[in-house]
């Protein structure tokens, strides 16, 4: 499956997930087995989209399995009791449709867009998927060299590929948000098939699954559907494992350099966030616009535009469930070096700490969020996922009709109040990413 | 509820009744001034997009390539009205987008911030001023980015392409220089601008809520005014493509993979006959995953991480292509396949279960497409600038579904010529040019797409008068074999950090050690003594395995050339080479495991002017000067895909035959 890279994740959180001035309607209903199902109809097209949101992410893994989650979107493609090696792609594509996957550190997420008169037909692959898939060696062994050549373009190969792990392993001492949902090779390596067979049973249950269908269906039909082919799905036996641990408040700095395979020098900064239902989430996410959101914003303007210090800049919230990370990255002009981008990155955060934020940005950002929330619900696929996690992550669906509410609470001083609360300088991490200075060309 | 328990799982369910494809209709109008207008009226959310497309013949930029590329950036870059920083700010304050490209701009917002956009981006469209200080900006970025590309191999080979199949005096096969860059002035984009940003050659799209009466009297207001004016319009011949399949190669000795495209000019339009089915065709070749080509040359072969084609249209002239990146070693296996599979497609055509396979997908992809409201407003577009029929997207499924086996087969045998096919490879020559020979005759290429200068060798040269010389050139063989030892110092600026390197080399006990050091701290080192080595960075120590030994010992010696016999090296002459316009012998040095290295040694003065490493890049070697009665090069200059820019490292200090105590190698 095509992967979240890390700036698809960017990209991702930048799409916000709500739609004010339009409602979204939906129903909802729950089975006995536990799974919920929410419906969206929209005739407007003939297709409709069908997801499943397993609630399983890189953090419910076992700290010395590693990579499980991720490697579970892959090995879910492999088949089923009655469906073929190899055949679950082809199927959809002989039905003229698309399908695709992707794990957070929170949830896998999986999906196929069909012409809406084969809605029976993605329901019937994704119950194949829920109750019975190929959990066997040949499987295993398979996707270990897929996921291993993943490891060498996406990250290894990649400019910057590795900031995320390099970023959460050094954010976090004690959450499992500490790796990354790649995870480790080793591990993967080092697991039995029992062990995959137990994180299957365990996950891959309907109390822990979340079915969205939104687009051209009937309601009634599609929930007739939705029973015949998830009745008879059962439940878990156990408990579903969700950690409950508290990072601890950072009080110092944690300062490294990491050697890559990089044109430019970059500068990554990464302060520890709330929960992402937390009210400061919103005005955090307006905080980040307001230092990287276009051409005008705070730091473009200063730091790419005027001073010329970096080629480009960006502020990410990464929200996660228990606490994501702020992540701040800059890219080094040819010529700066990297601390002296650092020093004016942190004297425009100090401003924005002392000063706050004037009366005309506080006004374009409002603008700029209500363009963005309107934007955000514009396509089937973007509505399911944003049913999904409404629910799984806020605990109701409606919460998808908030959002612009949310952020019109968001004052002035909030911004100014977060900046000076979270974006802590003491307590952050800081990564100087340098071009690899190979060992052997050195020894010339 | 009743349950469910007698559900057959065995069976696929089946399709229900196909859905009716609505696909709507842009509505039209032209303004007096020759604007033409194209509305897609959709109200689902409040907001609105205009985008201004140009339409004129593709431009030969010759001496000034790459300044069709600044003219949106120049022309967003201020206004007689509004400095870049008030346009930003403006843009950014209601949430908008405003962007221009050569032949377009594009600007969007929510509905009720509609005319301030339109009034930001006429203010962009009729009254740039394209500030100097702007172009000095983007010249600096381009050339920064031209520098990157010259060592990387998908870039040389897109050149390569583009050279061969267009030629160097097509616009599609010319390419930006140092030198084009450099010329092109501001007076260049602003005469671009006056002559081409006219309303009789765009078109306008306008997707959203609005609908054409509102459109009309917007558009009257903003663009109504917009002075028209003559276009001049430019032809080119169609190029004539190669007389017989012949090899492209682009010799990159550092590279580890081959970059093989498989190309030629087709003529292929938008709306003619081959078009849609030629849709097909692909899918079935190398569209995707389920292609042929990736299914032989990835899933059965292993050659590849995947393997594509494309069939490109165009008005002028289009492209066919089949291309992958593999290992050096497969090279002329999966060139032989692609050559394989294109006569195999030829010969026996495509399948019923291909066909009705590609059908599927295309036509999912089709409906898919339905969703977003620009396609329409696209097709529309199209319709007019192609001068399609009025139901060409209306019937679109239905030309798809009435295509045949036989159809798919004429329109591959009707593009694609087996006998006159272009085959680039950028990868390491001396590896991979004799096994493609029997493709068809190799022509050497450099990096930037020019026929590489061909240099006779005097066929008496042997690599052992090659060496010989160069150990003459140095000092002669006795004053070379006095060097028992060296240290050597160097300072250089990466990235405006001063680096330090230092190396102690012991040639006749085999020692060596080397450390890096920025601002004073050791950020890196390696050791090498009685057999085993170490690197050690970022506070971890790493031992070498045997190997990593072997393959460190070869760049561990102060005059390696003494040494290369009794380590049991390999040596090839590889003829003589153009090294940045000096002949060089090309000297390839090969260990027990395999592993090699390339020296280049100057045809007139002797001396080693460079070495290419495939894991740590290239160094040329310059400014010798003599010490100790042995001629040492006192300029370094190191080039690797690690590093942006070359790392010249000047030589600060060098002892010959100093004492050295265990200390030196720890």
């Amino acid at each position: 499956m095509r992967k979240s890279t890390f700036l698809g994740l960017m990209a991702f959180l930048m799409t916000l997930p709500v739609l004010a001035q339009k409602k979204i309607d939906f129903k909802e209903f729950t089975l006995d087995n536990g799974l919920h199902v929410i419906m969206h109809q929209d005739n407007s097209t003939p297709i409709v989209i069908t997801s499943v949101l397993y609630h399983v992410g890189s953090k419910n893994e076992n700290p010395e399995r590693t990579g499980f989650a991720h490697f579970f979107e892959h090995l879910m493609f492999e088949g089923s009791e009655n469906i073929d090696r190899g055949q679950y792609m082809k199927i959809i594509e002989s039905r003229g449709g698309t399908l695709n996957a992707f794990t957070s550190n929170d949830i896998t997420y999986y999906y196929e867009l069909l012409p809406s008169n084969e809605l029976e037909l993605a329901l019937y692959m994704e119950s194949e998927r829920m109750l019975h898939s190929k959990v066997d060696m040949t499987g295993v062994e398979t996707q270990r060299e897929v996921v291993k050549e993943e490891y060498r373009q996406r990250y290894e190969n990649q400019p910057y590929g590795t900031i995320l792990p390099e970023t959460l392993k050094r954010a976090y001492s004690d959450h499992p948000y500490r790796w990354a949902p790649i995870g480790s090779l080793d591990h993967l390596n080092a697991a039995t098939i029992e062990e995959f067979q137990q994180f299957y049973n365990d996950f891959y249950v309907p109390n822990n699954a979340t079915l969205t269908i939104a687009g051209d269906i009937d309601y009634a039909q599609t929930e007739e559907w939705v029973r015949k082919y998830f009745t008879e799905i059962p439940m878990g036996s156990k408990e579903i494992y969700r950690p409950n641990v508290t990072e601890a408040k950072k009080t110092e700095e944690i300062r490294d350099i990491i050697y890559d395979n990089i044109q430019i020098p970059a500068v990554i900064q990464a302060y520890n966030l709330p929960p992402r239902n937390h009210p400061d989430s919103y005005a955090l996410s307006m905080l980040s616009t307001y230092l990287t959101g276009g051409s005008s914003s705070l730091m473009t303007k200063e730091l790419v535009d005027k001073q010329q210090k970096a080629l480009a800049i960006a502020a990410i919230p990464l929200e996660l469930e228990d606490g994501g990370i702020f992540i701040m990255y800059g890219i080094t002009n040819m010529g700066v070096e990297p601390e002296a981008l650092e020093t004016e990155v942190d004297k425009l955060i100090k401003q924005v700490q002392d000063e706050g934020i004037s009366d005309q940005d506080y006004e374009k950002l409002q603008n700029i969020i209500e363009n963005n929330i309107v934007s955000g619900n514009s396509s089937m696929a973007g509505i399911a996922q944003n049913l999904a996690e409404a629910h799984v992550i806020f605990g109701d669906a409606n919460y998808i009709n908030q959002t612009m509410e949310k952020y019109s609470q968001v004052t002035k001083a909030d911004l100014q109040r977060v900046a000076k609360e979270y974006l802590n300088l003491d307590g952050r991490v800081v990564l100087y990413y340098l071009p690899k200075t190979e060992e052997s060309t050195t020894e010339e | 509820m009743t349950g469910f328990a007698q559900v057959d799982r065995s069976q696929l369910p089946e399709a229900g009744p196909a859905p009716e494809l609505k696909i709507g209709e842009a509505e039209t109008f032209t303004l007096e001034n020759g604007l033409k207008v194209f509305v897609v009226e959709n109200d689902k959310l409040p907001r609105v997009a205009f985008t201004l497309v140009l339409e004129r013949d593709p431009i030969f930029e010759g001496e000034k390539a790459g300044y069709l590329g600044f003219v949106g950036q120049m022309m967003r870059a201020g206004t007689t009205n509004r400095t870049k920083d008030e346009l930003d700010e403006e843009i950014d304050f209601i949430g908008a987008s405003l962007s221009a490209g050569s032949t377009s701009m594009f600007g969007s917002s929510l509905k009720k911030h509609q005319e301030k956009v339109l009034e930001l981006m006429t203010d962009v469209l009729y009254n740039p001023i394209f500030p100097q200080e702007e172009l000095d900006k983007l010249k600096k970025q381009s050339l920064t980015g031209l520098a990157t590309t010259k060592d990387d191999p998908g870039a040389i080979s897109g050149r390569l392409t583009s050279a061969l199949v267009y030629g160097k005096d097509h616009p599609y096969g010319e390419f930006s220089t140092e030198e084009t860059i450099n010329n092109i002035e501001v007076e260049d984009i602003r005469n671009y601008y006056e002559t081409f940003f006219k309303p009789n050659i765009a078109y306008m799209a306008i997707v959203g809520d609005m609908s054409v009466e509102e459109a009309e009297e917007l558009v009257t207001e903003y663009f109504g005014d917009w002075e028209p004016g003559e276009v001049p319009s430019f032809e080119y011949e169609m190029p004539s493509g190669t007389d017989k399949t012949m090899v492209g190669l682009v010799d990159r000795s550092s590279s580890v993979q081959t970059v093989i495209d498989v190309v030629q000019p087709i003529d292929l339009t938008l709306g003619d006959e081959n078009y849609i089915s030629s849709r097909l065709l692909n899918q079935i070749f190398g569209g995707g995953s389920s292609g042929r080509l990736f299914q032989n040359l990835r899933e059965d072969k292993g050659y590849t991480y995947g393997a594509y084609s494309s069939f490109s249209s165009d008005e002028l002239v289009g492209q066919f292509s089949a291309n992958a990146s593999v290992r050096t070693e497969v090279t002329d296996s999966a060139v032989y396949e692609f050559v394989s599979e294109i006569d195999r497609l030829l010969a026996e055509g495509v399948t019923e279960e291909e066909l009705e396979l590609a059908k599927a997908s295309i036509s999912g992809s089709f409906g898919r497409s339905l969703e977003s409201p620009s396609t329409i407003a696209n097709f529309a577009l199209n319709t007019e600038r192609y001068d399609l029929p009025s139901d060409y997207y209306a019937t679109y499924l239905q030309k798809v579904d009435e295509l045949t086996i036989e159809d798919i087969n004429s329109t591959a045998k009707e593009l694609i010529d087996p006998s006159k096919l272009y085959i680039t490879a950028v990868g390491n020559g001396s590896e991979i040019a004799e096994k493609l020979e029997r493709f068809g005759e190799v022509k050497m290429y450099d990096n930037m797409g020019n026929p590489a200068r061909e240099i006779a060798m005097d066929a008496s040269m042997t690599v052992d008068q090659v060496l010989a010389n160069y150990i003459e050139a140095i000092g002669g063989r006795d004053a070379a074999m006095a060097v028992k030892s060296a240290k050597v110092s160097m300072d250089a600026d990466v990235m405006g950090n001063a680096i330090t390197l230092t190396s102690v080399y012991d040639d006749e006990n085999k020692r060596y050690a080397q450390k890096t050091s920025l601002a004073g701290n050791v950020m890196q080192s390696t050791s090498m003594v009685d057999g085993k080595g170490s690197i050690s960075a970022q506070g971890q120590n790493i031992e070498m395995n045997e190997a990593q030994y072997n393959e460190a010992q070869m760049s561990a010696l102060f005059i390696p050339e003494l040494y290369y016999e009794s380590l049991g090296y390999d040596l090839k002459l590889d003829g003589v080479k153009d090294v940045d316009g000096v002949d060089a012998y090309k000297v390839i040095v090969t260990n027990s495991a395999g592993t090699f290295m390339t020296n280049y040694y100057a045809v007139d003065s002797g001396l080693k002017i460079k070495n290419e490493n495939p894991n740590s890049g290239d160094t040329v070697f310059s400014e010798y000067e003599e010490k100790d009665g042995i001629l040492v090069p006192m300029l370094w200059t190191i080039t690797s895909p690690a590093i942006p820019v070359p790392l010249a490292a000047k030589v600060t200090s060098i002892e010959i035959n100093p004492p050295l105590t265990d200390a030196d190698f720890n």
